[in-house]
């Protein structure tokens, strides 16, 4: 963590929605543990893309919807990026490049959430901290990004009991690492760093991911309020 | 002798698999039925899912931001920390809500410190400043847009361009009155004591520039009413007003951060 903010799971995780998939894969105990895990840490990214212990405990609409919740950050922090109009300035090679992902990570949240029903979920307010703001600060946690999800779905794919949803991950599982291999090569990084990818050793993108995966608490916008101060 | 027979029987069930696939190849999809296997090899799982082609982003012409003002701050009339302050923005609302601020635009000082170009609550009304990005929470979005007709009394909300709401309306009287300009929506209230508001409040980053000792600093809201035959017309002091049901339709319609003309 060179030089860079420490920031511990619950100070971003507000609203608790990736604690709570991680307790569901894991287990109070070990969602205590990540309550103080510092964000970006080996131990932690070891921890979210580790499969669980009580592996017997876990179905498969857990696996799915916590995987949903990736999907939903990678999807929204390439639309943000689109939104606020970095890609657009990018070159075209990089533009393309980012307008590809984000559509491909916009149709894996469109058929999770499909295939989860009401399971899905309400989508977390994320906070992005202006990481998408900057050409620099978006692709280089594009890469943190499209790597600690080939890791979650290669910790998490083996553990699915279902063989057609396994191969259905597989099917994710490739891709992302097609992604994360394209984000190396946009920033002109090795494509293929090792041999073979650990699902548990992420240490090599953890610098990168430190505070850029924010799911945030939603503004509290609406109230009940007796006596509201308005000119009537 | 046995070994050769097995041999020639693995080869031939081989071209067979090759053969087919070629076959497949060839037609393409008016081929029906699947493609011929060889004995023995097992076919891929089928997925349970497979996701459907990448659509591009849309284009979203009507689509505007908002940001939760995560810690208190000052507002500053340029993207410069020397630059003059033009307001304090703070973190949560007379409500009791959350502030948020409208999001106008963004860009970087000279030392690549990201800032926020925002739409304030404060008088004068529609005033703009620049926050540092790093005081502003995660961006929300809405396509809608709520515009005020004083001259005819109406209130109408429209989404991506197209109107999908309208009702008449209560405006200040003249010695109070509503005041024009670009503002914002940024909390909803319910549940009161009394029946003055209606069922539902929405408030505004409009304020009343007549009513400036108004407790709470005289925001103007948008809320039902207990005296509906009063509208549409000039009666209130400066909120705009509406028939319950009306005020209830627009709240299953309008997200708060929605942008607000009153014209």
């Amino acid at each position: 963590m060179t030089g860079e903010p420490t920031l511990r799971l619950q100070d971003v995780d507000r609203d608790e929605a990736l604690l709570e998939a991680v307790a569901e894969l894991h287990g109070d105990t070990r969602a205590d543990f990540l309550r103080t895990a510092v964000i970006g840490s080996g131990v932690l990214l070891a921890a979210l893309a580790a499969p669980p212990a009580a592996s017997a405990a876990v179905s498969d609409t857990q696996i799915l919807t916590f995987g949903l919740r990736f999907e939903r950050l990678q999807a929204s922090f390439y639309t943000e990026a689109d939104r606020v109009g970095t890609v657009g300035k990018m070159d075209p090679r990089k533009q393309r490049w980012a307008e590809v992902l984000g559509e491909h990570e916009r149709a894996h949240v469109r058929i999770i959430k499909k295939i989860l029903g009401r399971k899905a979920g309400k989508r977390p307010f994320f906070d992005f901290h202006g990481v998408t703001e900057s050409e620099d600060s978006f692709t280089r946690t594009t890469v943190a990004m499209e790597d600690l999800t080939v890791a979650l779905l290669a910790g998490v794919t083996p553990r699915v009991h279902d063989r057609r949803l396994t191969a259905a991950l597989f099917g994710l599982l490739t891709t992302e690492a097609r992604h994360a291999a394209w984000a190396r090569n946009i920033v002109n990084s090795t494509p293929a760093v090792r041999s073979f990818d650990e699902p548990r050793s992420l240490s090599d993108v953890s610098r990168t991911v430190a505070h850029t995966h924010f799911i945030a608490a939603a503004p509290k916008m609406t109230r009940k309020r007796r006596k509201p101060g308005f000119t009537g | 002798m046995r070994l050769r027979r097995l041999l020639v029987v693995a080869v031939a069930a081989l071209v067979a698999g090759v053969g087919g696939a070629a076959i497949g190849a060839h037609s393409g999809e008016s081929t029906p039925g699947p493609a011929p296997v060889a004995a023995g090899v097992p076919q891929p799982v089928a997925p349970a899912f497979t996701p459907g082609h990448p659509e591009p982003l849309r284009a979203a012409p009507y689509r505007s931001s908002y940001a939760p003002v995560r810690v208190a701050a000052v507002a500053r009339s340029a993207p410069d920390p020397g630059a003059r302050v033009v307001a304090r923005v703070d973190a949560t609302t007379p409500e009791d809500t959350t502030n948020i601020v409208l999001v106008l635009g963004r860009r970087a000082d000279r030392s690549g410190r990201l800032w926020v170009k925002v739409r304030l609550a404060t008088l004068p009304n529609s005033r703009t400043g620049w926050l540092p990005r790093s005081t502003l929470g995660g961006y929300g979005s809405v396509d809608t847009r709520l515009v005020v007709d004083l001259r005819r009394l109406t209130a109408t909300l429209m989404r991506r361009g197209r109107p999908i709401f309208r009702a008449r309306v209560g405006v200040g009287r003249p010695q109070w009155p509503t005041p024009r300009g670009e503002f914002y929506v940024r909390n909803r209230l319910t549940k009161f004591a009394g029946p003055t508001y209606g069922p539902l409040a929405f408030g505004t980053s409009a304020r009343s520039t007549h009513l400036t000792d108004w407790p709470d600093g005289g925001f103007i809201g948008i809320h039902g009413t207990d005296e509906p035959q009063l509208l549409p017309g000039r009666v209130s002091h400066g909120c705009i007003r509406m028939r319950n049901a009306d005020i209830l339709r627009l709240a299953r319609l309008m997200p708060i951060g929605t942008p607000l003309t009153i014209a």
